[in-house]
């Protein structure tokens, strides 16, 4: 039986609350069970992707780095909110995997193609 | 076929709400529950947005009722938790929005 | 052996702080769980401890394999090679001879 294709979205700011590591989290422990399971950025959720977060001495588990780990968990592929990364100016260019940029129609369409959808 | 069930569970004025409206698309329904409730209401900017979108509307009964929202749009159908459940079932498709 | 208290552990042996690691600790650690560290063993402690240094995280099994076969090369990049140097969950008793704290995305 094929696999049940599973889609996070991320959509929250990474500390501003717990739940871009709750996020984070649930991401990375349904891969290691070796679900299909492949990521969007959406809204606010664009800003754990910003390069050069420092975690040292805050006492807070570094989301940017945590993020760096996708691929070795087999998360190949990570989608984002075009409209809000220029929103904020973001850098999609060097993050440390391939993400592709969405329009709000790409977004929906990326919906409709996963079984399960988990927004956190 | 419904395609997504959104549930939207947050106020107009945030980010959840934007980027909900945003991604949602006709064929798609959104419940709204907690604080997205104020978004019934008839004649704001947010109803506005939300019926724009085209989607099926529905509200959380409960929730509309304690936060004093009895005018809502006529077009969003207020729904009790069974309703809730029951669109659950016959949408697997679901994102929450909060 | 380690000069440590019994405090500095949690109630499954793991290390509650980072920096009271050292290879004395690892030792230690290592023969609670009945290991006798070999060069192979240190390689992949080190390695474990470099994960967690890149990823702020403790690496899940899947991650562990994906890193060892980067670093170490494709023949140590293997779960049976990872299984006969840590029997049973090599992501988990690594982690804690390195020091590290349990994985999040182990049973």
């Amino acid at each position: 039986m094929d696999k049940k294709r599973i889609l996070i979205v991320l959509r929250h700011s990474p500390y501003g609350s717990s739940l871009a590591k709750a996020a984070v989290d649930v991401a990375l422990a349904t891969a290691a069970f070796e679900q299909r399971v492949d990521v969007l950025f959406a809204g606010d959720g664009v800003l754990q992707l910003m390069r050069d977060q420092e975690s040292h001495g805050v006492g807070r588990k570094n989301i940017g780095r945590q993020l760096a780990s996708l691929p070795l968990y087999d998360i190949e592929r990570v989608y984002v909110d075009a409209e809000a990364a220029t929103r904020y100016n973001l850098d999609t260019d060097n993050t440390p995997f391939d993400t592709q940029l969405l329009s709000p129609a790409d977004m929906h369409q990326l919906l409709v193609a996963y079984d399960h959808l988990m927004g956190l | 076929m419904t395609v997504v069930l959104h549930t939207l569970c947050a106020l107009p004025s945030s980010a959840a709400f934007r980027d909900c409206i945003k991604v949602a698309r006709a064929g798609d329904a959104i419940v709204l529950l907690g604080d997205g409730v104020y978004a019934a209401l008839e004649g704001t900017p947010a109803c506005r947005e939300l019926q724009a979108t085209r989607v099926e509307l529905f509200m959380l009964r409960a929730d509309a009722l304690l936060a004093g929202v009895s005018q809502s749009a006529p077009n969003i159908v207020s729904i009790d938790m069974e309703g809730l459940v029951e669109l659950t079932e016959r949408i697997p498709r679901q994102l929450a929005w909060y | 052996m380690s000069d440590l208290s019994p405090d500095a552990f949690d109630t499954e042996g793991f290390l509650r702080n980072l920096s009271d690691w050292s290879p004395d600790v690892a030792l230690h650690i290592a023969a609670a769980e009945n290991l006798e560290l070999t060069p192979a063993h240190w390689e992949v402690i080190h390695l474990l401890r470099a994960y967690y240094v890149e990823y702020d995280s403790s690496p899940a099994m899947r991650p562990l394999v994906k890193y060892c076969a980067l670093n170490l090369g494709q023949h140590k990049g293997k779960s049976i090679y990872l299984m006969s140097l840590f029997p049973g969950s090599p992501a988990k008793i690594g982690s804690k001879i390195a020091g590290l704290p349990k994985p999040d995305n182990c049973l």
